[in-house]
């Protein structure tokens, strides 16, 4: 279960918030969508959740774990996947990965499971022994990506994920989220690409401003809106 | 096309010096309680700083006695222009070949003239925080104890503003040369660096020979003193040749009043500008070919040796694993491995070659007369070593090291204790490769038992530590991490400049303490005591660290 309550962050002196008490009840084995306009607070969101971001006010918890008391237990359940990951790019692929199976203190037998697994399927088995610089962009991502699900995250959470990867990929990550959430698992992420979020989402908010204007499953959202056929639609109605 | 260039000049000095984000980060309140720390930090600096200008005016005194008080200048100017060249080269290197922005320029329709044109402008900034500090006390206190006029200062003014050019200039091209030349092969980071490295050397040892030849040649003379009393520029004439601009400028200013100074200074600056247009020139023909492949890197695309997952997947431990990393991106991003570990293995080269060349107060003589077994020598290592600890840069910079990756570090599942001891670790591999520079250079100078081997090895590792943690007390108080540049994070960072104030005051405190007791106590209750002060100021400094990093973890933005 992640739990925000009234979350509230502004950035330096601005004038307004860049999220203004958002809050959000997500339950295990949901696939959450996160839309919004282009500086609408997704990302701000995201990394007050991960960690890398002190909300001004307000509450965020995993299964009862109050993200910013006990930062080691939080963090241990998460995995993040950041928009532009920037990663050590002189290190091997392989070397990074064991470095944060290391951090996460994956044992060796799931990690090479995991690792012929995920390598495989996202056709970089050949690359990981070449150093990080020498990769493409969607390579790199998909490297992050296999780093991402060495641990077996609680919450696995992504900002963009698609973007840069190629339609196979694209359609194994999706494949990739839904397994998760059939195991229980919470998958949050933030995506501009309506028809993923449509057809993948258990439930899904859209933020607009800082605010959350709209939250629930496609049905509920038609109900929102006057114009009802696409999620296209009702977007561009609500961050009117 | 002024207005081209002036464009790229403002541009890269934003850029360079963060500008826009300065102003942001003051308007920033959180920050604040980090900014008085560090401005507390900063001030540790000011008793390094001050008995070095202590020492140099009773260096003037010195000087003024045998009548050669522009000598005194001399060593000023050349001491400035030598340290901006020397820092030029790594500058240069990082700035015109390494930085990111080179991504955005080369494909603009503009000169290669014209990006090392607004590249060397910003060094030139850069430059002057090193030499500023380096020749304002030797021209103050040399126009001020002599009671200079109105001429002299103004002359000095603008000595100072042209100081930078000729040693960058001449940094600019060795570098462009050397990327010219050595744009080759798969392993050209691994070829360039080895090379940096030996030709740092070879350039101290030339510089230094020049030095003691010309010494031998003053000396020799039978008419020596006579003409020492009849021209009172004589040393700058004659120790000046290694390095003719310093020469000049210090003919400048000891001659203000009469026609040589004004015509020292035309040449001073004339030839400034000319070098600099010649290097504009140059960089014409030297900097694509250089540049160009410089991204490239190895990869073999599946077409090398199969990886085994299996069996590269093995368990580490957090603080191991963490070491590893550091270590592997030290060794293999350029600028640190020239910085750091090129650093821990030159100063212990360079320290044997200046005694084994020797003057008068080389250490060779006084080892003689002192003897091994007294222990000066083996302290004499711990000290050395420990200061490598600092000047090595691992632990001020391992934050500012992690830059735009650092949220990886941040949202993992790390303990405290963790970070510090694998970092800390890192910083104690490299230490091992500089304790091994020095224990093999030391063996032309003096023989070593393997008890003062072990004590050196032992007590310079403890002493390393504190050193390490030290450094990354500051640098955590203050990461610089939005960096373009793995220069910025190693050099260019103020958090090293602070990190050596503060750990000058510690290792000072230290041996002034040793000084006192050295001779009322055996010199194994000395080792003893030096080992019990590095494990409590470590201990001590464990959990100052553990309390900051966890605060900076969560406030950083
Ligand atoms: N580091 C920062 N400093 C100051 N303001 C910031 C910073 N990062 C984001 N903002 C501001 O916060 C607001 C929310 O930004 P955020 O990055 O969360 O948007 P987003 O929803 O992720 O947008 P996008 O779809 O473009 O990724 C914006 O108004 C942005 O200008
Ligand atoms: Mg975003």
């Amino acid at each position: 279960m992640l739990k925000l309550r009234n979350i509230s962050k502004t950035y330096g002196r601005a004038q307004v918030k860049a999220v203004d008490n958002v809050n959000l009840d997500i339950r295990p084995g949901e696939i959450f969508g996160f839309l919004g306009p282009n500086g609408a607070g997704k990302t701000t969101t995201i990394k007050m959740i991960v960690g890398l971001l002190k909300p001004d006010e307000g509450v965020i918890t995993i299964d009862g774990v109050n993200v910013w008391e006990e930062p080691l237990k939080a963090k241990s359940m998460i995995s993040y996947v950041p928009d532009n990951p920037e990663i050590y790019d002189r290190l091997k692929g392989i070397e990074y990965l064991n470095f944060i199976a290391d951090m996460y203190g994956v044992s060796k037998d799931d990690r090479r499971k995991k690792l012929d697994y995920y390598l495989e399927l996202f056709n970089i088995k050949d690359a990981v022994g070449d150093i990080i610089a020498s990769y493409s962009h969607g390579m790199k991502q998909k490297l992050v990506l296999t780093s991402a699900l060495l641990n077996d995250p609680k919450l696995f959470i992504l900002d963009e994920p698609m973007v840069g990867l190629d339609p196979k990929s694209a359609f194994n990550l999706k494949e990739i989220m839904r397994k998760m959430c059939d195991e229980g698992r919470i998958v949050f992420f933030s995506t501009h690409v309506l028809e993923v979020a449509e057809r993948l989402c258990d439930r899904i908010a859209i933020i607009n401003k800082g605010k959350i204007i709209a939250m629930g499953t496609m049905e509920e959202l038609r109900s929102h809106a006057e114009e009802r056929e696409s999620l296209e639609k009702i977007f561009l109605e609500l961050t009117e | 096309m002024m207005r081209k260039i002036w464009s790229l000049i403002k541009t890269d000095f934003n850029t360079t010096f963060g500008l826009s984000s300065i102003g942001y980060s003051i308007k920033n309140k959180k920050n604040r309680w980090q900014l008085i720390l560090f401005g507390i930090a900063m001030l540790t600096l000011i008793p390094s700083y001050v008995f070095m200008v202590g020492s140099l005016s009773s260096m003037y005194d010195i000087y003024a006695q045998i009548g050669q008080k522009s000598m005194f200048l001399l060593s000023g100017f050349l001491s400035a222009q030598i340290l901006v060249f020397i820092f030029g080269l790594l500058y240069v290197m990082s700035k015109y070949y390494f930085s990111n922005d080179l991504a955005q320029l080369v494909p603009l329709p503009i000169k290669p003239s014209y990006i090392i044109g607004s590249k060397f402008a910003t060094l030139m900034i850069s430059e002057y925080l090193t030499s500023l500090p380096i020749i304002l006390p030797f021209i103050i206190i040399y126009g001020s104890k002599n009671g200079e006029g109105p001429l002299y200062w103004i002359y000095s003014l603008f000595l100072i503003l042209f100081l930078p050019v000729a040693p960058l200039v001449l940094a600019s091209i060795v570098v462009m040369f050397f990327m010219k030349y050595t744009n080759i092969g798969a392993r050209k980071d691994l070829i360039r660096t080895i090379s940096a490295v030996f030709f740092i050397i070879l350039m101290i040892y030339v510089q230094m020979k020049i030095q003691t030849l010309a010494q031998k040649s003053i000396v020799q003379g039978s008419d020596f003193l006579v003409s020492l009393i009849k021209d009172s520029n004589l040393l700058v004439k004659r120790l000046g040749v290694s390095f003719p601009p310093a020469q000049w400028a210090a003919l400048t200013l000891a001659n203000n009043l009469s026609i040589s100074g004004a015509t020292n200074l035309i040449i001073f600056i004339g030839v400034a500008i000319i070098s600099f247009l010649l290097m504009i020139f140059l960089s014409e023909y030297l900097f694509f070919d250089g540049l160009i492949g410089n991204i490239e890197v190895s990869a073999t695309k599946g077409r090398g040796k199969k990886i085994d997952t299996s069996e590269l997947s093995r368990e580490t431990k957090p603080y191991l694993a963490l070491a590893k990393k550091e270590l592997i991106m030290l060794f293999k991003t350029p600028i640190y491995l020239i910085n750091a570990i090129g650093g821990v293995i030159m100063f212990p080269i360079i320290l044997v070659m200046t005694n084994s060349m020797g003057g008068d107060e080389s250490l060779s003589a006084i080892i003689e007369v002192m003897g091994v077994e007294s222990g000066y020598i083996t302290l004499g290592c711990i000290g050395f070593v420990t200061a490598l600890g600092m000047i090595n840069c691992v632990g001020c910079t391992t934050f500012s090291r992690e830059g735009k990756c650092f949220w990886i570090q941040r949202t993992l599942p790390i303990r405290v204790e963790d970070q510090i001891i694998g970092r800390v670790l890192s910083s104690l591999g490299v230490q091992g490769l500089g304790i091994i520079a020095l224990l093999v250079s030391s063996i032309f100078i003096v023989k070593l038992d393997i008890v003062s081997i072990v004590l050196i090895i032992i007590l310079g590792l403890l002493g390393s530590i504190p050193m390490t943690q030290i450094g990354m007390i500051i640098d955590i108080l203050r990461p610089m991490l939005d960096w373009d540049n793995p220069q910025k994070a190693m050099k260019q960072n103020l958090n090293v400049l602070i990190s050596l104030g503060a750990g000058t005051l510690y290792l000072g405190g230290l041996v002034l303490l040793v000084i006192n007791i050295i001779d009322k106590f055996y010199i194994s209750f000395i080792y003893g005591l030096l080992a019990l002060i590095f494990i409590l100021s470590a201990l001590v400094l464990f959990k100052v660290l553990k309390i900051l990093i966890s605060k900076q973890f969560q406030l950083l933005e």
